[in-house]
């Protein structure tokens, strides 16, 4: 266990090393080099510092930062699902209020502790996504005027 | 002493309605995440149409004051700011919420907001003249300075480590570049359609705050542990009061520190609240209480945000330059009445300018009652179980960073940055810095471009950016908080071990 | 309960192959959007929502118009996601600013070009002028050259951008005065390069005719000459054309601002929108809102815009050639 967060500390200073260094060569090859002047400055400094990070954690000198657990990745993986199919696709592929609702009540069920096999708990959650639901519509349709993608069920 | 003459107006039953309509719908389209404060008087500028100028002045002014205190609200409860006037706020005021003070944070938001935001207006009445010429003595060299200064601040800003702090202020700086540069209109790292007109910092804030929040609250599962269950506190307006005027360095250093800023345009309201934090953390004797959900943080940052909007009024109404976004759409909400803005405003329509002015006094007020009100409500939000809250800042995150620009490529960049920033957090980077280098990426860079310009077809950039005593001012600052920072680091080494960080990190989540 | 209907009726409608060509009589049936791609508070920002309040009356389009800005990089990013992504549905409207985007179409870089929009109607045109500060030593064109000639590429002056109608008016000045001089583009607009000139950052600027006219009325700036083809006798008849002051520079730098749709939009719906919206710029409160702004209108139909965005293209790409 002891080993996980330094591991998990050289995959991750590592990947933003790898983005900085990559920037920094973006930067110093694209034209036009008028408009490349400032960020050549910041991915110059951000390459250094992010390689400095990698050394740390190879040495296994980090202070800083507890890694993810195996536990909190389980737990959390259900919830990352269905947030990632709704924002990157749902919302527009079934329209903004449809996406919003279905995965509001998908994660509350998910998450909710109350035993699933009780009527009860179904009728509060389904209560619950209703209610939420009409105050972002009065907000922001009513409100607002926000033109969200289409709907495909109205 | 005009505005007193002019103060019976505010009264009158029309215009203290407007007065109240503007100061409650304020407070919540400020509450509404992604609805900044220039985007909601924006909203409001069609109905000043049917309106007397008088009025419509009213509702705007009104409007521009409770929205930027509305942002609290969401800040604090949901750990959205809604605009970044309101980032430094999270970095207490939520950590209070989670911890069953919601209440008090709200109402010592709400009390330092009301104080700093008279300040601010009273600057307004009373030093209008002096401080015109002290908005137009910024220029593009000056502008940079202060930009690096911002940066400067980044290495101690809420972050464990000064590395990683200056780290996560250069991915943020990164950002920034992405898409058409300003000046040039050359295209920079536009490696998707989404981010090919540039990371707008709204959904970028939300993005980067709530959705690690999200993951967070995923992360604990189906838990039903009682001791998850947080005891909401009660907390008496009156040991707010106490609190807020106990609390007098922090008051003092976020009132000063925003009406300065709030003076400078184009940089004024998105970083005086974080600069205002940052100050009264170097100043304070609880320096380490700071980011754990401490009083003075809030104070702070929610006065200097507040105190910023009187001052940012000074260069419209004297010069007809709008000094911030905000304020050009105030310019708008008077020019279609046929007022112009200038030096004998308050002579040609005295009865326009006093009223509005006083309005906003009046404003102050008035948000700081029904904020407190709000407050006692609000508290509650903490005992909402962690599965409902997470699929609410979830929804709000979406609706509200769709809304900035009708754009879905928002919605993506906003989800992607609070995926990242999840796991950044997790490694010991945080949300604030990174804020700030996307924020202070732009200024910096646009005034250095300009600068270098007119230096090199006039006495050439060693004597532009390094001659005048402005430019010398503000060099020994960033020169005092880079040593500040190092002195920190090497002399006060905040966690020594890595088992203090891990144990600081606990406290917090 | 209305929008139930409404909305299973188009189903119906998508289902059966729309049934008939012109299924459009109805439109618009649902508040419109229109894409303006400067910030809150700015000029093109402030007209547009003025010439479009009248939008939900029975006698124009029946549905409100609702702004939404899309600022960045002097237009660029509004118009390219409104050439690329906006939905040809007639419930798109965009703004636009002749000659920032033509001129930006040549230069390249950007998605879009004249072709990629259909315009509606034109509702304003501001023309460029030049300033100065108020205590400034230059009194005509003819000082600000003098002193350019004296000092090559040692004049600043300040505009809102690169390829927009400041830096157009500056190139005519270069070329038509024969010299050389240093423009300083401002990423703040108008008002970030107005700012400049009072702060005696820079020399001169190239500013809106509707800012400058405020600037000079507030005793902050001289306005030495405007950069079209007549005088502008409503706000500022005293003030002399470039072309009276000797120099040869035609209205090109002017920046007209209009309606527009984006391509593949259905022509039923173009021919309703270039009928009403003219209209709606002439109503009578429109007209004195406007006015009381400063903002000099120039209402033009669609085939009017159609023949001036031919002219523009033509006569930059001639100008921008040279670069």
């Amino acid at each position: 266990m002891t080993d996980l967060p330094r591991n998990q500390h050289i995959i991750a200073s590592g990947l933003i090393a790898g983005v900085g260094v990559s920037i920094a060569y973006i930067s110093f090859t694209q034209e036009p080099a008028d408009a490349f002047v400032f960020p050549r400055l910041i991915s110059s400094v951000f390459a250094v510092l992010a390689l400095w990070t990698f050394g740390k954690a190879v040495l296994g000198k980090t202070k800083v930062g507890n890694g993810i657990s195996g536990d909190a990745m389980k737990k959390m993986l259900p919830g990352l699902i269905v947030a990632i199919i709704y924002i990157y696709w749902a919302a527009k592929g079934l329209g903004f209020y449809t996406a919003t609702a279905i995965a509001f009540f998908v994660l509350v069920s998910l998450y909710d502790p109350a035993p699933h096999t009780e009527f009860k708990t179904w009728l509060k959650r389904i209560a619950i996504t209703a209610g939420f639901m009409a105050v972002m519509y009065g907000l922001f349709a009513g409100l607002l005027n926000v033109f969200t993608p289409r709907e495909i069920f109205f | 002493m005009d505005f007193l003459f002019y103060m019976g107006d505010v009264f009158t039953p029309i215009n203290f309605g407007l007065l109240l309509l503007g100061t409650i719908g304020g407070l919540i389209l400020g509450a509404t995440p992604g609805l900044s404060p220039t985007m909601a008087v924006a909203l409001l500028i069609p109905f000043t149409f049917q309106l007397e100028p008088q009025q419509g002045l009213i509702l705007l002014g009104a409007a521009y004051t409770s929205t930027v205190a509305g942002g609290a609200v969401s800040a604090i409860l949901l750990k959205i700011p809604g605009a970044p006037a309101n980032i430094a706020t999270t970095l207490d005021g939520h950590t209070m919420a989670t911890k069953g003070e919601g209440a008090k944070a709200l109402q010592l938001s709400f009390l330092a907001s009301a104080v700093g935001g008279l300040f601010g207006v009273f600057l307004l009445i009373f030093l209008t003249p002096v401080l015109a010429q002290w908005a137009l003595a910024f220029g593009p060299s000056h502008l940079f300075w202060l930009a690096i200064l911002g940066v400067t601040v980044i290495g101690t800003l809420d972050s464990s480590s000064v590395v990683k702090g200056l780290l996560s202020g250069c991915i943020g700086l990164w950002l920034a570049t992405i898409g058409f540069d300003d000046i040039m209109g050359a295209q920079r790292f536009i490696f998707h359609p989404s981010v090919s007109g540039g990371i707008n910092v709204i959904p970028a804030l939300i993005g980067l705050f709530a959705i690690p929040q999200v993951i967070t609250m995923f992360t604990k599962g189906r838990s039903s542990d009682d001791a998850e269950v947080i005891s909401v506190k009660k907390h008496p307006i009156r040991l707010a009061f106490l609190e807020v005027f106990k609390r007098k360095a922090a008051l003092t250093i976020g009132t000063l520190t925003g009406s300065i800023i709030g003076l400078i345009p184009g940089v004024g309201g998105q970083i005086a609240g974080l600069v205002a934090y940052d100050q009264s953390k170097k100043f304070s004797k609880e320096s380490e209480k700071f980011g754990t959900g401490h009083s003075e943080g809030v104070i702070a940052a929610e006065s200097a945000n507040n105190a910023m909007v009187g001052p940012s009024l000074v260069p419209l109404l004297t010069l007809s330059i709008p000094g911030s976004p905000t304020a050009a759409v105030l310019l708008g909400g008077l020019l279609i009445h046929g007022i112009f803005p200038g030096p004998d405003l308050f002579m040609n329509y005295p009865q326009v300018a006093w009223t509005f002015i006083d309005s906003m006094l009046i404003g102050q007020i008035l948000m700081c009652i029904f904020g407190l009100y709000i407050a006692g409500l609000a508290a509650s939000v903490a005992r909402i179980p962690h599965a409902v809250m997470a699929a609410i800042v979830l929804g709000l995150a979406v609706f509200g960073s769709y809304s900035v620009q009708n754009s879905m490529g928002d919605v993506y960049v906003m989800a992607t940055l609070g995926l990242g920033m999840y796991f950044l957090e997790r490694f010991g980077f945080s949300a604030a810095p990174l804020v700030l280098g996307l924020i202070l990426g732009p200024i910096a860079e646009a005034n250095f471009i300009q600068g270098s310009m007119i230096a090199n077809a006039t006495v050439g950039i060693g004597s532009y950016f390094f001659t005048g005593w402005l430019n010398w001012l503000l060099i020994v600052i960033v020169l005092a908080s880079i040593s500040y920072s190092v002195w920190m680091e090497v002399a006060q080494r905040r966690y020594t071990t890595k088992d203090d960080a891990v144990a600081k990190e606990e406290a917090l989540s | 309960m209305k929008k139930w209907i409404a909305g299973a009726a188009i189903a119906l409608a998508a289902m059966a192959g729309t049934a008939h060509a012109d299924g459009h009589e109805s439109y618009p049936e649902r508040p419109i959007m229109m894409m303006v791609s400067y910030g809150a508070g700015g000029a093109t920002d402030f007209q547009a929502r003025i010439v479009t309040m009248t939008a939900g009356n029975e006698d124009a389009l029946g549905m409100p118009i609702a702004i939404v800005n899309r600022p960045g990089a002097g237009g660029r990013v509004g118009w390219n996601w409104f050439a690329t992504e906006a939905e040809a549905d007639g419930y798109t409207l965009g703004a636009y600013n002749i000659p920032h985007f033509v001129a930006q179409s040549i230069e390249g870089g950007v998605e879009y070009s004249t072709e990629s929009f259909e315009p509606i109607a034109n509702w304003g045109a501001d023309p460029a002028v030049f300033v100065v500060g108020a205590d400034s030593e230059f009194n005509s064109m003819e000082d600000v050259v003098n002193y350019a000639k004296e000092n090559p590429g040692g004049l600043t002056f300040s505009g809102a951008g690169l390829f927009v109608g400041h830096h157009i008016a500056a190139l005519q000045l270069e070329k038509a005065a024969g010299v050389k001089l240093a423009y300083i583009p401002n990423n703040q607009g108008g008002a970030g390069a107005m700012r400049a000139v009072i702060a005696g950052e820079v020399l001169g600027g190239v500013n809106n005719l509707s800012d400058a006219f405020r600037a000079q009325e507030a005793g902050n700036v001289k306005i030495l000459g405007v950069f079209d083809v007549a005088r502008n006798e409503e706000f500022l008849p005293d003030v002399p054309t470039m072309m009276e002051q000797g120099y040869d520079i035609d209205n090109a730098s002017v920046n007209f601002r209009g309606v527009m749709v984006p391509k593949g939009t259905p022509q039923p719906i173009i021919d309703k929108l270039a009928e009403i919206v003219p209209t709606m710029f002439e109503n009578g409160r429109v007209q004195s809102r406007m006015a009381a702004g400063g903002s000099p209108m120039a209402i033009m139909t669609r085939d009017e815009v159609l023949e001036m965005w031919a002219a523009r293209q033509e006569t930059l790409e001639e100008l921008l050639a040279g670069l």
